[in-house]
Parts: structure tokens; sequence; C-alpha cells
């Protein structure tokens, strides 16, 4: 009984962060027309936009792929004698910066978005579903036909599903 | 003559008593499980390679040497405070030494004057802006936004709800953008 009502509160508190997010998004239609009549807002505006660009001209700026690795040498060296010169330490001496998996797969995701649409296709052949959706098309078609039938006469329905 | 980097070690080997050099191997650890997000976060903060190396050795040195040797509870908390705290104070030590610097100083001011959204510039505000953040908005501004740790990790390591995380991270970026308004 908790645990339902758990999930419920859950799932109300995401749909109510969903509507609000929605109502006072930035490109919500009526914050637009406030912002366009409001030199206060715009002005304010602005100055967070500054502060999204400075922290994103931040973020774009790369450092040498060797930074790492420097950094790392330089650490070992002022550790204790007794670890400079394990294979965890070496290791490290030689470490590059790691590319996320979402990097790493970038390149790959158009072949890998078609290989999963080839096997989603092969999966519902699979499992019949074409089938079962030809199987339910004829026996509209043959209920449409009776229904036609029945009410026109069986000259003109076959004339309209011949 | 001697570079900083290799006075830090020399001191550093004098500095530490033989007993404690033999429990450091889990800071090899930390320090691959660690230090590319590390790197990153101090690199954004700093933007001088040197000075990225040097407060990445300080960080793991502290860890090595926290409360004489032992391992603190929350690993990841530690670096990464320690981390912060200390690339900020090399940053604020670097203003103060170009702000005593008057040639270089008369050269920033024309700069900001005559190319406002200079990407340099507005670099060099933020970082400026963010020294001057408090201690707990300054934390959320630097895992969250520049080591780009999400909320819930960010929580953990400040000892902090995730909601309380939001709302500190809005407040920093509403002065952050006062202050660098300011400075226009």
């Amino acid at each position: 009984m908790k645990n339902k009502n758990t999930i419920c509160c859950k799932d109300i508190r995401s749909r109510i962060g969903k509507f609000i997010s929605s109502l006072i998004s930035i490109d919500a239609a009526w914050i637009q027309n406030h912002i366009e009549n409001c030199p206060k807002c715009q002005r304010r505006l602005a100055s967070l936009g500054k502060v999204y660009l400075a922290m994103s001209l931040l973020k774009s700026r790369p450092h040498d792929l060797d930074l790492l690795k420097n950094a790392n040498m330089q650490t070992i060296d002022s550790l204790a004698h007794s670890v400079r010169h394990i294979p965890k330490a070496e290791k490290l001496r030689n470490a590059r910066p790691q590319l996320k998996f979402y990097e790493l797969i970038s390149p790959l995701k158009n072949s890998i978005g078609n290989t999963a649409a080839c096997f989603a296709i092969l999966f519902l052949l699979k499992t019949g579903i074409f089938h079962s959706m030809n199987k339910f098309q004829s026996d509209g078609e043959k209920a449409v036909h009776k229904y036609f039938e029945k009410n026109l006469g069986s000259d003109l329905s076959d004339e309209i599903f011949s | 003559m001697l570079t900083r980097a290799q006075s830090y070690k020399l001191l550093w080997d004098f500095a530490i008593p033989e007993s404690l050099n033999t429990s450091q191997k889990w800071v090899l650890s930390a320090m691959q499980s660690y230090g590319d997000q590390l790197i990153t976060m101090l690199w954004r903060i700093l933007g001088n390679e040197q000075d990225v190396c040097d407060a990445y050795q300080d960080t793991f040195l502290h860890l090595a040497h926290f409360e004489n040797g032992s391992k603190p509870d929350n690993i990841k908390a530690y670096v990464f405070r320690s981390a912060g705290n200390t690339a900020i104070s090399i940053l604020r030590r670097r203003m103060i030494e170009k702000k005593n610097l008057p040639q270089i100083a008369a050269r920033n001011k024309e700069n900001s004057e005559t190319v406002d959204l200079d990407s340099n510039t507005l670099q060099l505000q933020l970082r400026n802006a963010i020294t001057k953040l408090p201690d707990l908005l300054r934390d959320i501004v630097t895992l969250h936004d520049l080591a780009e740790l999400p909320y819930i990790q960010v929580a953990k390591i400040l000892g902090i709800t995730e909601g309380s995380a939001r709302v500190y991270r809005h407040k920093a970026v509403q002065l952050l953008a006062v202050w660098m308004n300011k400075e226009e």
C-alpha cells in the first residue's frame, strides 16, 4: 500500500514538474511576450546569457591530451618511493583522457540506428505481427463488404469492392 | 635552478615521515578513478597547464597525508572539494599577481573596453566572479558546471539534498550574472 502510494506520488510529482516547466519555460509565449516589452527583464536575460556563454566557452576550450599524463607524473614523483614504480603507477604515467561512451559511439550512431531498425523489423516478422495485421485488414474488409451487401445489395457492393 | 614543481617535490620528500609512505597505493586508485574528471575541472577553473598540474599534485598529496595516512570516508568528495579549493586559491593568487603588475593591468583594462564580448575577457570575468562566490555556491558551480557532475552527486559530495543543490546553483548563477555585468 505504502509502495503504491510512493509510486503514485512520484508519478504525480514528475507530472507537476513537467507541467510547471512547460508553463514557465523561457520559450513559453506569455514569457516571450513579456520580455519583448520589459527592458528590465531583457537586461536580466542578457546578463544570464552572458554567464552561460562564458561557461560554454570555458567548457569548449580543450586541454592538451598529455595533461593528465603530465599531472600524474608530477604527482607520482612526489608520492612515497615504494609506490613510484609499481605497475599501477606506470600505467598512470601513460594515462590519457578516456572518451565518454556517447563520444565513442557517436561516429557509429547512424549504423547502430540502422541495425537496430533491421532487428526491430526482423523481430516483428518473427512474432508474426505483419501476418496478424494482414489478417485484421482482410477481416475488416470482409465486414465492410457484408455491411454494404446488406444495405445496398450484392450487385452494388460487388462493384465497389471489385 | 629548481622549477616550482621540482621544489614542491623535494619539499614533500623531506616533509613525509617514512612511516606514512607504506600506505599510498590507494591514492593511485583514486588517481585512476577521478584523475580524468579532476583534470577537466581544474583546467576549466585555471586555464593554465602548470597550475593544473600543481593543483592536482597538491590535492593527491593532501589525500595521501589525510589524518596520518588514513583513508577519508568519502574519497571522491574529499578529492573534488580539495581540488576545487586549491584551484580557487591558485586562481586568486594569479589575479592578485596580475593586478600588481601595472602594465598587464592597464592592457587588460584597455582590452575590456575595446572588445566586450571577446572570448578571453568573458572567461576571465567568469573566473574572477567565481572566486568571489561564497564557498558553498562556488563548490556547486565548480562541481556541477565545470566538472559536469550531476546534481545528485554534487549533493552527496557537499552533504546537502539534491533540491538544495539546485537552489544554490540558481543563486550562484544569478550572482555571477550581476557581478559579470558590474565589471563591464
